[in-house]
């Protein structure tokens, strides 16, 4: 058992015993060996290659790395932003099996014209049907015959003629179009010819 | 060769003109920074004691102390290059020693064992010393040692956190400003952590204290 306690020193504070660690030093020796180790080891980590994953991390905590991390931002920046304007604009059903394009910008008028047609009630009327048509109906229909139209240039119809459609507009407001193949390409009316 | 007690010294001279003090450590780093390896062991010479003393004195253990203040070193070293100098070099420094001894004592679960420097007592000048003067050659040897064998345990039984106050305030003299620097905590935490530290350091050794 130590006398210390017993015979401790007068005015001993806490500070003071603290203090009395700053003499635990190592010889000159240990420094010669620490400064000798220290060195070999700098060099080593001056020779030695560091594994891929620090190069890595040291790439990704450089320039290089921001520069990546910013080109990410944008990226996913351009992601959310930008591509719900591409997003393709549910197709009718009659153009469901046609290739859509990736690009339609303004697909609502675009519908509305390309499925008027479709939206026409569509007869399909023989030239008969037509002539009883004119007789019944306050309006008159027409019939544009390629025989007729092509009399003065000699042309000879060599195809059968088998139906036509016309579309029903107000009583009013519309008439027929009829056109056979020779003039069907030039006809600005919805009424079409099928073969 | 510079004493644990020239460590108030260069800093108080650091606090004095911490300017100069630090362009000096700072124009030291920029050769460094520009290839001149071997100005590096300038730096190391001038701190490698004040690091050694503050991981000495937070593991208790010479051998440990003396790896970790060359990983201390070698860390610098590697990591110089982005030192843009927003600190002084040697509150980078001390954060780095005290990180890598905080770390070291998260993995050190248990404490291994303990190796003491010997007691240097021709640069001591505690009043202890003074007394022990007093008695025979080998009651103050043994005096001595079982003195710093209650003081290092005094020690462990703190936290790492409020060792390492105890150790930069009042082994190495530091102010409370550049310990909360170092630690990157407020001045207030630095004051209240001594407290309760010195606290408990009162009761471990209160047989000892006046």
């Amino acid at each position: 058992m130590s006398k210390l306690p017993e015979e401790r020193p007068a005015d001993i504070n806490l500070e003071d015993l603290l203090r009395l660690k700053r003499s635990e030093r190592p010889s000159e020796a240990f420094w010669n060996d620490f400064d000798r180790d220290l060195h070999q080891r700098m060099l080593q980590t001056l020779v030695k290659k560091d594994p891929w994953y620090i190069q890595l991390m040291r790439g990704f905590s450089g320039r290089i790395g921001q520069s990546v991390a910013v080109a990410a931002a944008a990226a996913v920046v351009a992601m959310v932003v930008v591509r719900p304007a591409f997003q393709p604009v549910a197709a009718p059903e009659s153009f469901a099996a046609a290739p859509a394009p990736v690009v339609e910008v303004t697909p609502a008028p675009a519908v509305e014209i390309v499925s008027a047609p479709v939206e026409v009630a569509v007869a399909q009327l023989s030239l008969a049907e037509i002539a009883d048509l004119n007789s019944a109906a306050d309006y008159h229909a027409d019939i544009i015959s390629v025989d007729g139209a092509a009399n003065d240039v000699n042309f000879v119809r060599d195809f059968g003629l088998e139906s036509m459609q016309v579309a029903s507009y107000e009583a009013s407001a519309y008439s027929v179009d009829t056109a056979n193949a020779r003039v069907s390409f030039a006809s600005t009316g919805v009424a079409s010819l099928v073969y | 060769m510079a004493t644990t007690g020239s460590v108030s010294k260069t800093f108080a001279q650091a606090q004095d003109a911490p300017l100069s003090e630090r362009d000096l450590d700072w124009a030291v780093v920029q050769r460094v920074q520009a290839g001149n390896v071997g100005a590096f062991d300038q730096l190391v010479q001038k701190y490698r004691e004040h690091i050694f003393s503050v991981v000495y004195n937070m593991t208790s253990n010479r051998e440990d102390a003396s790896d970790l203040t060359q990983e201390t070193f070698i860390k610098a070293f590697q990591a110089i290059g982005r030192f843009k100098g927003k600190s002084s070099f040697f509150t980078w420094i001390y954060r780095i020693a005290i990180n890598t001894t905080m770390t070291f004592l998260k993995k050190r679960s248990r404490r291994r064992y303990i190796s003491y420097e010997n007691i240097n007592e021709e640069v001591s000048t505690t009043e202890i010393f003074e007394s022990l003067t007093a008695k025979t050659r080998t009651e103050k040897g043994a005096l001595v040692q079982e003195l710093q064998e209650k003081l290092n345990d005094s020690l462990q039984k703190l936290s790492p956190k409020h060792r390492t106050v105890v150790v930069l305030h009042e082994i190495e003299g530091l102010g409370h400003a550049e310990i909360a620097e170092i630690t990157k905590t407020s001045v207030g935490t630095v004051r209240s952590r001594l407290h309760y530290a010195k606290q408990q350091l009162q009761s471990y050794l209160k047989d000892y204290l006046a």
